[in-house]
């Protein structure tokens, strides 16, 4: 595909997920499937959870379709948050960029967790 | 249908396991190490707290080599697997999340009990980084 067909393609798939909403399967809440900066939003901005709909591994659709549950955020070279889910019936992972708009309170709890529970005691670090 | 009774006369008739020339038998040579993609250490394949390691103790770095399952051995990618993020066990275990440098897949691995804690601590600092979303929202909620 040129490139001007595929900004073609992608401008009229936004025009279609304007008016397009879906129920979160986690919190039940609709949301607009488009996040504040026009790309198609993967995970509910209230909770975190996403429904597993593409196969990362062959790519392409999954037919899983069940919950996926937020269990870890990724810092990128670039400094922009991933969220990494987990599907809850298959265990696949999955990484999507976060929105402007995604609970900021679930986003920084998941990021202090490890710290919160060292597997060692920090006090070897001294004075990290 | 199985004949179970032409078996059934065989039932006590205990034949001896032959020997088996297996290539990760104990004598093999260097059958229980491998040499760590990221920092070349030579390390072995025993680890403690964990029934098979699957990352290097000094620098977290994986090769891909597990397809859907855990231990299943069935990918053909091999690339290189980069510690990316850390997430924590409802029974507060830590875990590994590797990110091929070749395709991209993600995987989560328990930490193991000689992992180097100076590695392990800067991935779970880094969301707390300087100039990152958490410490910017940290200081205006302060
Ligand atoms: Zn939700
Ligand atoms: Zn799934
Ligand atoms: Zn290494
Ligand atoms: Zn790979």
């Amino acid at each position: 595909m040129s490139s001007d067909n595929l900004a073609h393609h992608q401008s009229t798939i936004n025009h279609v997920l304007n008016t397009d909403t879906f129920s979160c399967v986690w919190c039940g809440l609709t949301v607009s499937a488009q996040a504040p900066d026009g790309t198609r939003r993967n995970h509910c901005p209230s909770c975190l959870h996403s429904k597993h709909v593409m196969d990362q591994i062959e790519g392409g659709p999954s037919a899983c379709g069940s919950k996926m549950s937020p269990i870890a955020i990724a810092v990128l070279r670039t400094g922009d948050w991933m969220i990494i889910h987990r599907c809850v019936r298959c265990d696949e992972l999955t990484s999507n960029p976060v929105s402007t708009d995604d609970n900021q309170l679930i986003l920084m709890r998941m990021a202090v967790r490890p710290l919160a529970q060292p597997p060692f005691p920090l006090e070897a670090f001294g004075t990290l | 249908m199985p004949r179970r009774t032409q078996s059934g006369g065989r039932k006590n008739r205990h034949r001896p396991q032959r020997y088996k020339d297996v290539l990760h038998g104990n004598g093999g040579h260097r059958a229980n190490d491998f040499r760590c993609a990221g920092c070349r250490l030579d390390v072995s394949l025993v680890a403690p707290g964990t029934a098979h390691r699957n990352h290097c103790p000094n620098c977290l770095t994986s090769l891909h080599v597990d397809h859907r399952i855990p231990g299943d051995r069935a990918s053909t990618c091999h690339g290189r697997m980069e510690a990316l993020s850390l997430t924590v066990r409802p029974d507060g275990e830590w875990m590994i999340i590797h990110q091929c440098q070749s395709c991209g897949e993600l995987s989560a691995n328990r930490i193991a009990g000689d992992d180097n804690m100076l590695p392990l601590m800067r991935l779970a600092l880094r969301p707390l980084g300087a100039g990152s979303i958490a410490s910017s929202a940290l200081l205006t909620t302060l």
